[in-house]
């Protein structure tokens, strides 16, 4: 079996494990809170029978255990139960809702490698210069506020005072998309619509830069410092001595060792994200799993909050797992060897 | 003790947290004195002064039951600051010590114990503190037992890493062979090798949870009104943008000053106590 | 005759540091003629490999370095010389050789590609096949038994002695006219050590490449040098030839390190002093070895 291979397998197991960690978790926590949650649901008019009956469905009135089953076993057939805020299966409400915070993420996730590795690479390449010194104060305010205070400020600026891009939404009322992928840039595309292309594009901007800001700073710290390490390696001298050209060996040389340790932190930022975008979400009304998200855990919604919790951890091990699969990529000693640290 | 002044005076970003953080800490202290309408903290109503820009007295402007911006701010230190506290307080040494133990034993009860702590660490820390916010009833009390439940793990993670790498060294493989006992070791040897990260991961962190918990405030999952709150603050200002935008605009920046502040020191004192990364 | 391939004159080197200036090299001369082997040895923080990399120009772009005196390259004075000027001599008319040749090749790529970027300083036009070709013939020179898969490996996965030679073969890939060998090979096994050091030896001889060897090692000097330099705080303390410096050490210090090898015969590690007024003696010359008139 090729090392890349057990790497994926040996992470695919750890992720299996971990993620049913996480369902036994968050059911545990959705079990013992104190009040009853079919009552919650129905509201204070619900009669007694009402509750009784959904007590009965929700399987409430069993031990914890039992009721673990019951929903490890509705999970086996891809059901999640239903909503009991908006009465449909919570597979179909998290269909509906989570593409448009996908998009916001990955726009956001890939401002945050274009911008954040090259300021990283630099301030290292420049290091005690003022553009390290820039780049530093910077990443430093990017970390130094939630994104919806970033979402608050850039709105302030760049959509009232200077109305560059929008306030608030997807996209305009006036474009109508069939949904394929559920990521507008992308249907655009494919409905052959420019117009409405650059529309969702001009609407992302903003919540993405805002969502990205405190990920850009972290990659750039982290790139910086490893680079400045791998700067004092004896490969680097070599290369020098060598006389191969500086902006050479920056972006060749000393780059990609230093690009492993700053892409697992780069997926850790990705995970920060996935609850961040909640916070963009909400400043610039934007139609994802945001409103529903809060709104069910307002509501003590148990099978959408589970539902929910479950799918985003899913998410951010799947995204552990392509990132452990691009160092390898990366990294030939992990390629190679047989300890996948 | 004069390394650690040089460090700070020669870089003035360390200097400039130092300050920071100290007229945060000050301010928050001294919340009764400075500020000018101290009873702006609870729920008064003012309807002559609602809705004002930044105008003396009102060096932040009022909101809009006509409370004093810059009043209500200092006392929503106060709480952070005290949440921040409380959180770490217990975070750290259950995180800590879960890290040792897992670290220096090994086998299955590393296991065990790693693969919970990342069962918490693969639920994105926000969405975690939310759900259990929304669960349990939202209350000072609970924000603080939700922020500390997602933040252990963290020092789980960096503790476990520093014993793994400390386990190997010298002065440890001595301590065993003179047959110390694992208590000894644990917490005697290997713990106060691991003090500096700790140290400088808490000063970081102190400005997260400000971070953290503004951010449930601002779902309307953390502290209830009328409890001063900067998230919440944002929050309801966010509705009346752009016209009053200092509703949203200083306690918004009151977030980043803290956070700001505790970064640079957090990262002053990896300066100074020589941690790495 | 023709300009010796270096020629170093009252080099002086000083660091700003914060706690104010430090002199680090007080003024050293050494010369190398065509095809020689000069060996400069010293205790480590002695200024040997400083001294290296100003050869290099490496230090020259340093903004808190401060550097006087002349050193001059096949009889052009580096000084004169533009930053681009002194850039394309490297890699191409000298090229270095380091401690820990692992470390010292790039770990994410393979060998060929590292060749390849080698090859491009004196040929920025050579195609890759062409590259790989070269390199092969150049990496069986230096007796590596399958060099097509050295080329395709990482230098992770060959052994020290292997990297080691690949680095000499990189080397002298150029035809250089200076190769500088700063420790080499330190870092590996004693008689990995050795072989390598032979094999280096037998390919400068038979390139007529003149070599700066640094060491801090007198035996491994001995085998290996034709001249010696020893330098002690940033002084030259004594110049001679290999022969006469092991036959007739004069200066205190030289016979300190000198008595500092342990040897086998008994008496352990003598005992010798850290410091000694003595080590601060005036330079020993022997004879016929005094430094060649400037002629810039």
């Amino acid at each position: 079996m090729p090392p890349v291979v057990r790497l994926l397998a040996k992470r695919l197991g750890t992720s299996l494990i971990v993620l049913v960690g996480v369902s036994m978790l968050i059911f545990t926590i959705a079990r013992v809170i104190p009040g009853d949650p079919a009552r919650i649901a129905l509201g204070p008019n619900a009669t007694a029978e009402q509750v009784e009956a959904l007590r009965e469905r929700l399987h409430l009135d069993e031990a914890l255990p039992i009721q673990y089953g019951y929903f490890l076993r509705d999970l086996s057939r891809g059901d999640l139960g239903i909503s009991l805020y908006t009465n449909r299966p919570v597979t179909a409400d998290i269909a509906q809702f989570l593409p448009a915070t996908l998009e916001l993420i990955v726009v956001a996730g890939l401002m945050m490698i274009l911008i954040g590795l090259p300021l990283g690479v630099i301030a290292a390449r420049y290091r005690g210069s003022w553009a390290d010194h820039a780049v530093r104060i910077f990443t430093l305010l990017g970390v130094s506020a939630p994104s919806f205070v970033w979402a608050v400020i850039l709105m302030l600026i760049f959509a009232f005072y200077l109305p560059l891009f929008p306030i608030a939404g997807r996209i305009a009322d006036s474009y109508a998309i069939a949904s394929v992928t559920g990521f507008l840039t992308i249907d655009t595309l494919i409905a052959g619509n420019l117009a409405a292309f650059g529309n969702a594009a001009w609407h992302i901007v903003l919540p993405a830069f805002a969502l990205s800001l405190s990920g850009i700073g972290q990659a750039a710290r982290l790139t910086r410092s490893n680079m400045v390490e791998t700067y004092d390696k004896p490969f680097i001298e070599m290369a020098r001595s060598y006389g191969f050209p500086e902006r050479r060996i920056a972006r060749r040389f000393a780059f990609r060792p230093s690009l492993i340790p700053s892409l697992t932190i780069i997926g850790l930022d990705f995970a920060a994200m996935l609850g961040n975008a909640f916070l963009v979400e909400a400043v610039f009304a934007w139609p994802g799993l945001s409103r529903y998200g809060v709104a069910v855990i307002l509501r003590k919604d148990l099978n959408a909050i589970v539902g929910t919790v479950l799918i985003i951890s899913a998410m951010f091990l799947l995204v552990n797992i392509i990132v452990d699969l691009l160092i390898a990529f990366i990294n030939p000693r992990i390629r190679y060897s047989q300890r996948a640290s | 003790m004069k390394r650690a002044a040089y460090i700070l005076v020669r870089n003035p970003l360390s200097l400039t947290g130092v300050i920071l953080i100290t007229l945060v800490v000050f301010g928050a202290l001294f919340a009764d004195f400075i500020a000018p309408f101290p009873e702006h903290r609870g729920a008064v109503v003012d309807f002559a002064n609602f809705n004002k820009p930044p105008e003396w007295p009102y060096l932040f402007g009022t909101d809009l039951v006509g409370r004093d911006l810059f009043s209500r701010i200092l006392y929503a230190y106060r709480i952070s600051l005290l949440l921040g506290a409380v959180v770490l307080a217990i975070a750290v040494p259950v995180g800590v010590t879960i890290g040792l133990v897992a670290g220096y034993i090994g086998g299955w009860t590393e296991y065990v114990l790693m693969r919970i702590t990342d069962v918490f660490l693969s639920i994105p820390p926000l969405v975690l503190a939310m759900s259990m916010m929304g669960l349990l009833e939202p209350t000072l009390t609970n924000g603080m037992l939700a922020v500390t439940a997602m933040w252990w793990p963290w020092y789980t993670r960096l503790v476990y890493n520093l014993t793994r790498s400390e386990k190997e060294e010298g002065y440890v493989l001595a301590a065993e062979v003179i047959g110390a006992s694992r208590t000894h070791i644990i917490f005697r040897e290997i713990l106060p090798n691991c003090v500096p990260s700790i140290v400088t991961k808490m000063t970081l962190d102190l400005g997260f949870v400000i971070l953290i918990a503004s951010s449930l405030s601002f779902l309307g999952l953390g502290v209830q009104p009328p409890t001063p709150d900067l998230g919440s603050m944002v929050a309801d200002g966010a509705k009346y943008l752009p016209d009053s935008w200092w509703l949203t605009v200083f306690p918004g920046l009151a977030i980043l000053v803290a956070v700001f502040g505790f970064n640079l020191l957090g990262d002053a004192l990896r300066d100074i106590l020589g941690v790495d990364q | 005759m023709s300009a010796p391939t270096l020629r170093i004159a009252d080099l002086g080197l000083g660091f700003r540091t914060w706690a104010g200036p430090v002199e680090v090299l007080h003024g050293i001369s050494l010369h190398i003629n065509k095809g020689e082997r000069v060996a400069l040895v010293g205790e480590s923080g002695s200024g040997k490999s400083v001294t290296a990399r100003i050869v290099l120009g490496l230090l020259q772009e340093l903004r808190s370095a401060r550097i006087s005196g002349t050193v001059e390259f096949e009889g052009r004075d580096l000084d004169r010389l533009s930053a681009r000027e002194r850039h394309a001599l490297r890699g191409t008319r000298m090229s270095m050789i380091f401690q820990d040749p692992t470390s010292s090749l790039n770990p994410v790529y393979r060998i060929a590609p590292q060749f390849h970027e080698v090859l491009k300083r004196a040929d920025p036009a050579i195609s890759e096949a062409a590259a790989r070709d070269r390199a092969a013939a150049l990496l069986s020179a230096v007796a590596i038994p399958e060099p097509e898969r050295a080329l395709d490996s990482y230098s992770f996965q060959l052994s020290g002695g292997m990297n080691q030679r690949v680095m000499i073969a990189m080397a002298l890939a150029n035809e250089p006219a200076l190769l500088i060998a700063d420790e080499p090979g330190t870092a590996l096994d004693v008689t990995v050590q050795a072989q390598t050091l032979a094999l280096m030896r037998d390919m400068v001889e038979e390139h007529h490449t003149s070599v700066l060897f640094i060491s801090h090692n007198l035996g491994v000097v001995r085998e290996f040098a034709d001249r010696v330099y020893v330098i002690y705080k940033g002084r030259i303390v004594e110049h001679a030839t290999a022969e006469g410096l092991f036959a007739d050490p004069r200066h205190p210090y030289t016979r300190a390190l000198l008595s500092a090898v342990p040897r086998i015969t008994g008496g352990g590690i003598p005992e010798i002093e850290d410091v000694s007024e003595d080590y601060y003696q005036p330079l020993v010359v022997h004879e016929g070895c005094g430094e060649p008139e400037g002629v810039a």
